[in-house]
């Protein structure tokens, strides 16, 4: 009968004291993982590449402020002057800021003294700004070429820039267009676009002379956190 | 000399065996309860092979089939523990036979192969869940299926030689000290008739008759069931509190769909159905593991609970700056596809989770293959997915994303806009979600600081949420 008994104790024992044993111990081990920080993925964020160097910051945060998308500005947009000002650099550096974003941009070449959008200007804008990724900001900088006065020049650059706002407006209805969407029309006064520019994706198939490089807006997507 | 009976061997040496193998699965099991992700043993030698990655053993210990009481604690209780408590009173009974010369004995052995039944049934039904439902079966189930097997062919064996014996066969001389020496103590094995006014006198003919009493068989039945309530028991009682958890994992800043991005992930209940509470996944419909935490909702039966919503989250570097590859190669296409489809959103992730194979091994070998794959599918989508509008909007759900500080993995899921962390997903979904879902009914959920858990709630009261267990 005992040993009936110590058997059945034992045989009872075991499941129950293993079950105990390897509870316990995920207990301790749970105890000490909680008390020490976990490894988490990381948080999701938008893109600040390479380029982004402080120099470049600082100038992006000057122009953002400046041209009423950060800051509480509520003016909406940069002129030819503001935009010298606070860039604070020749049109030539000023440009040279853009050159890395050769691949997050492209070029609305406007027909002389129009502001008109064509259908491949509309394609252009809407592939570029569609292809947002992590960026924050997207630049529209209108410009003219020298033919005209300088103020017909200004007006004509604002219209332009503001074509494109009205599109991408009515197109995307993004309710965060007016925190990420920054203009500046320039005319003629002010970092005119070089040949180099050429390069770039434009909405005018072959040619690309100095002046209808100018006739444009320049539309960028920026990659850089502030 | 006691000798055993040749089928007590057979079922000594299956529930031994089975034992081992249910000890090892029930270890790899237990060792979740402190929410890391563990290697486990799977081998057809119990305790060989602790290996990692995706196995038959994986898939089968993370299914919603390896445990009960999933809703009353983390991870339920394993059925290998089950299996262990079976196994360790057949070694017991098995015994007990040999120890009170019941080894012969009708009753008695037919009460063995009865209890032989339970583990074999058993078996039988996560073998038919293992092919059926999981499409795989794991080393360490198929070793305590073999062992179960063995078992009722012992205890069938036993019970059929001691009926065998007690059909009236002649007395064997060579074996007939031994069977009387043997016999039960407390009652005589067989007893012969004696007339009237004969030499009256007891007629041992070496076939036992003496069967084990109702009171007998219903001590072991109880103690069967003591085997397994015992270590169940104590397992509920000493599992980890998990609920502490709950809310500590993150929450959402910024829940409101401002971009109009979320999609049904399901057709919407019947107007009858009473509204589920509120939930958001961020879903990949090409992640393996959206698609598996999928099953184990539909499985958990805790689905019409919810009121569930999907922020799209590719992890693909064509459109996903925060991967640095295309984990999931397709996924943005597909997810563009979800979004052009609007109503018809549920039916292309449901399409996407079947394929998914699929179109990330094609996409993998041609990055256009996900376009072509999903146009030829639903041509009726064919003009908005890759649109710049498409694009655009997938941009917006990402957005969301970023502005609601989500991590970079999917899927994740957050309920009333807290979070079920990330080690809830599997094992302990249908504890910490029921949980999750008692706590906002209540307006009791929110996120809560880690360190700062409030004292674990009440057990909820046991709900049937007509889910497989």
């Amino acid at each position: 009968m005992i040993g009936r008994a110590a058997l059945l104790v034992v045989l009872l024992a075991i499941p129950a004291a293993l079950t105990g044993v390897w509870i316990r111990s995920a207990d301790a081990r749970l105890a000490e993982l909680s008390a020490a920080p976990a490894e988490l993925a990381p948080v999701a964020s938008a893109s600040d590449v390479a380029y982004c160097n402080p120099e470049l910051k600082r100038i992006l945060r000057r122009v953002l402020m400046s041209c009423g998308l950060v800051g509480g500005n509520a003016a909406r947009g940069c002129q030819p002057v503001q935009a010298r000002n606070v860039a604070t650099m020749s049109g030539h550096d000023f440009n040279a800021l853009f050159q890395p974003m050769k691949d997050r941009g492209g070029i609305v070449m406007f027909d002389q003294d129009k502001a008109e959008l064509t259908a491949q200007d509309l394609g252009l804008v809407d592939q570029v700004f569609a292809d947002q990724r992590g960026a924050s900001w997207f630049f529209v900088v209108a410009r003219a070429s020298p033919e005209g006065s300088v103020e017909h020049n200004r007006e004509l650059s604002k219209a332009r820039a503001e074509a494109v706002m009205a599109h991408l407006r009515q197109q995307f209805k993004d309710p965060d267009l007016d925190k990420e969407v920054g203009m500046l029309w320039l005319g003629a006064e002010f970092a005119q676009l070089e040949t180099e520019f050429c390069a770039w994706k434009h909405s005018k198939g072959g040619t690309c002379s100095p002046e209808q490089l100018n006739r444009s807006a320049f539309v960028a997507w920026i990659d850089c956190q502030l | 000399m006691r000798r055993p009976q040749p089928w007590l061997v057979v079922v000594l040496a299956g529930a031994v065996v089975g034992a081992l193998f249910a000890a090892v699965s029930t270890y790899d099991f237990v060792q979740h309860l402190d929410r890391q992700v563990h290697n486990l043993h799977c081998s057809f030698i119990p305790g060989v092979s602790h290996g990692a990655g995706e196995s038959g053993c994986q898939v089968a210990m993370m299914s919603p089939y390896s445990s009960v009481l999933r809703t009353h604690v983390w991870g339920g209780v394993p059925i290998a523990l089950a299996a262990l408590s079976v196994f360790a009173f057949l070694v017991f009974y098995a015994l007990d036979l040999v120890v009170t010369r019941r080894k012969d004995d009708v009753r008695a052995t037919g009460f063995l192969a009865l209890a032989t039944v339970l583990p074999a049934l058993a078996s039988a039904v996560m073998l038919v869940i293992s092919l059926e439902k999981l499409g795989t079966t794991c080393k360490l189930c198929v070793g305590i299926y073999l062992a179960s097997a063995a078992c009722l062919i012992g205890g069938i064996g036993a019970w059929r030689r001691a009926r065998h014996g007690a059909g009236g066969t002649a007395p064997d001389p060579r074996t007939e000290r031994w069977d009387r020496r043997d016999r039960p103590r407390e009652e005589p094995a067989f007893v012969g008739t004696a007339k009237t006014g004969s030499q009256a006198r007891l007629v041992a003919v070496g076939v036992p008759t003496g069967a084990a009493s109702a009171r007998f068989l219903a001590a072991m039945f109880v103690t069967g069931v003591a085997f397994v309530a015992v270590p169940v028991v104590l397992y509920l009682a000493l599992a980890p509190d998990h609920a502490r958890f709950i809310g500590t994992c993150e929450g959402l800043p910024h829940p409101t769909d401002s971009y109009g991005v979320m999609v049904r992930i399901e057709h919407g209940a019947s107007a009858a159905a009473p509204a589920g509470a509120p939930a958001i996944e961020v879903l990949d419909p090409l992640c393996p593991a959206c698609l598996a935490f999928e099953e184990r909702l539909a499985a958990s039966g805790l689905g019409p609970r919810l009121d569930r919503k999907a922020v799209l989250f590719p992890l693909d570097n064509t459109c996903n700056w925060m991967v640095t590859e295309a984990t999931h190669p397709g996924a943005c296409t597909v997810s563009e596809a979800v979004l052009c489809a609007g109503d018809k959103a549920p039916d292309v992730i449901a399409w996407a989770f079947e394929e998914q194979d699929r179109i990330r091994k094609e996409t993998a070998a041609d990055p256009s293959a996900a376009a072509r794959i999903v146009k030829q599918r639903f041509p009726e989508l064919a003009a908005c997915v890759g649109s710049p509008d498409a694009r655009a909007r997938l941009n917006k759900s990402m957005r969301w994303i970023v502005a609601n500080g989500i991590r970079v993995l999917t899927p994740q899921v957050f309920v009333g806009n807290v979070k079920l962390c990330d080690e809830d997903v599997d094992l302990g979904l249908e504890y910490t979600l029921s949980n999750m879902l008692d706590r906002q009914a209540r307006g009791g959920l929110a996120v809560t600081p880690p360190g700062k858990a409030p004292p674990p709630a009440a057990p909820a009261p046991a709900k049937p949420h007509g889910g497989a267990p």
